[in-house]
């Protein structure tokens, strides 16, 4: 099965267009179903202007919901609503497509910038790419599968998710908190400018491969730092103010010229942290 | 519609998968019936909580050992009895090769024939290039960026004479359209340094990528490869205002460092 | 073994890669044996090569792989009988998930308690917890399932509601227990 569903209501196809909120009647709101149960879920968004959220929800459906571009007089003009009617949105704005489970989401035929919400159900794999996110970059939140994430401008932000990141912002900062990682999954995070700030489950297995040229490391992961590859001088502090007398976990304070290389509870699928500038902290959830 | 009728289309309901007819019948029936709307809303949360409950993943090396089955099946009974013995190492071989496949897109793939060796390893060596093109198929279904970077991740485990291995990699440092998966394939360049191809493909990577993160990486490769034929694009990535200012910085010191 | 060609051989690694984690998982539900789960994953695979002429294509696959599936499972288990495992034991010997940390999946039910969820689940019959795997995990219609069972249509609707029912009356009862 193979559906388009333009951003405006197209309502012969199977996708509901919801009546826009009040608020901003070029708000839309456009629901696709996955039609596919036997292959996974996935959502692509692609060669989009302006900040993305991709949200992980209850719901079996994609809930698309951007704003429309305004001033977009010439369908006003030409096409006048039909009787009791009244114009919701106009021009092909999004183009949203479904073809076995994978739903893909870009600009239609012009690009504008827009922000736009995605809700999506929790166990779905997400691939989104913008061209430039702005302030509010790429947020994608609660979801669970295989994450893909690249922002030519702005940064990169992924909060309470499960399974694999792979991100890459061109000069802002990443910040990822997973839950729950895939046992045999690589990772990769790279940024030239920003901080990359990852949380990892504490019994996370994996082999890290970390590089910043002008920026330090830091982590209160145990980490057994591999001596032939990499790493120059490694400083080790206590860290301070412990509690209960309790905390004696020690920091890691690595600084080096080229990459780092360490494993983590005993090691596992590689992962991958590189920046120039920024600094690399990975913590213990 | 009578209330065990109504039952009997709750899951689909619930799932969203009821035809629109007997949707319209059952929400007629839930409006009507106080006794079937509750018992709707009270097992709804139990089969929405369903789908949430964590799945079994399966250990790491069924894959493994599908595949070893699989090469057994297309060789015949005869060759399947030695694969029982055949060491894990041609597993990975495979893997490898398979998953750097996928990483360069699969695309212009030639199989190169290595006659050096005993027979027996050229054959074994024969089997895992059709191998690797056969579950190259299989891979190229999951685009998935996590999945090419283990096939990078995997060619530190080959020999560095292997081209094969050596043209997938500089097919995903040039191709792959996700730029973690180019870094880690220059990444990977590094313990090929020895050969001519490799120098000639970074060198004629430079000036394709756009990604500065990626641009730094293939000059640090340059500078370990101690690459002097990378002056000149060196000094035009120094003076080219359209480039990232650190990469420009960075070119120069690797200017300054091959000189 | 017979020789089989490679175009044969690459179509079943695109099968494998698609349905090798849901059959593993439905493996594992219904023998609770991990080891024997991955065992019975392989032996699906290698059973669709060798029936593969008797497939029809006019029909949904994963119907037929269930089929399949259950075969190779009925045949396994019947063969090593007597050493099924019980489920406390069970439970107690499953891998622990990779992080105890509670997942979107936790913060999306609804405040229920999935691990209750997980238990009351795992005490059902095998035949009610095989017919929420296909319909609730697989997302299977319910003709496909029909098919799989090997009964009518209308069957799998009453034994999707009655299964629905004994979950909820397990899991109020586990409920009760904790409480008290």
């Amino acid at each position: 099965m193979n559906k388009t569903v333009l951003g405006f209501g197209l309502a012969a196809l199977a996708a509901s267009v919801l009546t826009a909120q009040d608020a901003n009647p070029l708000r839309q709101s456009i629901k696709v179903p996955f039609s596919d149960a036997t292959a996974q879920r996935k959502l692509v968004v692609e060669g989009l202007v302006g900040a993305i959220t991709v949200r992980g929800y209850e719901g079996k459906e994609a809930v698309v919901e951007y704003t429309g571009r305004a001033g977009n007089s010439r369908s006003s003009a030409n096409n006048p609503p039909p009787a009791g009617m009244h114009r919701i949105g106009g021009g092909r704005d999004m183009e949203i497509t479904e073809d076995h489970n994978t739903i893909r989401v870009g600009h239609g035929s012009f690009m504008f910038p827009t922000d736009i919400v995605i809700q999506v159900p929790v166990d779905t794999s997400v691939n989104v790419s913008s061209l430039a996110g702005g302030a509010g970059g790429i947020s994608i939140e609660n979801v669970s599968g295989e994450i893909e994430a690249s922002n030519m401008a702005g940064p990169v932000t992924i909060t309470n998710a499960s399974g694999s990141v792979v991100a890459h912002s061109m000069a802002g900062k990443i910040t990822v908190t997973l839950n729950k990682v895939m046992p045999d999954k690589s990772m990769s995070f790279s940024t030239m400018n920003g901080d990359i700030d990852v949380t990892l489950p504490a019994d996370t297995k994996a082999r890290l491969k970390m590089k910043t040229d002008n920026g330090d490391i830091f982590t209160d992961f145990d980490v057994t730092l591999d001596p032939q590859k990499g790493a120059t001088t490694v400083e080790e502090q206590k860290s301070k103010g412990t509690k209960n007398g309790k905390d004696t976990r020690t920091r890691y304070r690595a600084r080096l010229d080229s990459t780092t290389n360490g494993i983590i509870n005993g090691g596992g699928p590689e992962m991958q942290f590189t920046t120039f500038n920024g600094r690399i902290v990975i913590h213990k959830k | 519609m009578n209330c065990d009728q109504a039952k009997l289309f709750f899951a689909e309901h619930w799932s969203g998968t009821l035809p629109d007819q007997e949707e319209i019948e059952l929400e007629r029936h839930l409006g009507s019936c106080e006794a079937c709307r509750a018992e709707a809303e009270r097992l709804a949360p139990l089969w929405s909580g369903l789908a949430s409950l964590p799945s079994e993943e399966p250990g790491p090396d069924m894959r493994g050992r599908f595949y070893e089955t699989l090469a057994a099946y297309r060789d015949g009974a005869a060759t399947a009895k030695t694969s029982a013995h055949r060491p894990l190492r041609l597993v990975w071989q495979i893997a490898a090769g398979v998953a750097l496949l996928v990483a360069g897109g699969g695309a212009g793939y030639a199989v190169r024939g290595q006659s050096s060796g005993p027979s027996e390893l050229a054959q074994l060596r024969g089997e895992v290039n059709s191998m690797r093109q056969l579950v190259a198929l299989s891979l190229l279904q999951q685009q998935s960026a996590s999945e090419r970077l283990r096939g990078v991740s995997w060619a530190y485990r080959v020999e560095s004479s292997d081209t094969e291995v050596l043209s997938a990699l500089v097919s995903a440092v040039n191709h792959d359209p996700n730029i973690n998966v180019r870094l880690a394939a220059v990444d990977a360049l590094h313990p090929f340094a020895g050969s001519a191809t490799t120098r000639d493909a970074v060198l004629q990577s430079l000036p394709r990528q756009s990604a500065p993160i990626v641009q730094v990486a293939l000059i640090d490769l340059l500078v370990d490869l101690k690459e002097r034929d990378a002056l000149k694009e060196l000094e035009r990535m120094v003076s080219d205002s359209s480039i990232d200012s650190d990469v420009r910085q960075h070119a120069q010191w690797a200017l300054e460092k091959l000189q | 073994m017979e020789r089989v060609g490679a175009g044969e051989l690459a179509k079943l690694a695109v099968l494998f890669e698609r349905h090798h984690r849901a059959l593993f998982r439905y493996f594992v539900s219904m023998n609770r044996d991990r080891a024997l789960a991955e065992d019975l994953v392989q032996d699906v695979f290698f059973r669709i090569l060798r029936y593969r002429t008797s497939y029809d294509p006019e029909k949904p696959f994963t119907a037929w792989m269930y089929q399949i599936a259950r075969r190779a499972s009925l045949d396994r288990v019947t063969a090593r009988r007597g050493e099924v495992v019980g489920i406390e034991e069970f439970t107690d010997r499953r891998n622990e998930p990779v992080s105890a940390a509670p997942g979107p999946e936790e913060r999306a039910s609804r405040g229920q308690n999935l691990a209750l969820l997980r238990k009351a689940f795992d005490q059902l019959p095998p035949d009610k917890r095989e017919i929420l795997l296909l319909s609730r995990f697989e997302e299977m219609k319910y003709e496909e399932i029909a098919s799989v069972l090997g009964c009518e249509l209308g069957t799998v609707k009453v034994r999707v509601y009655r299964a629905v029912r004994a979950l909820e009356q397990i899991y109020f009862t586990l409920e009760k227990e904790r409480a008290s």
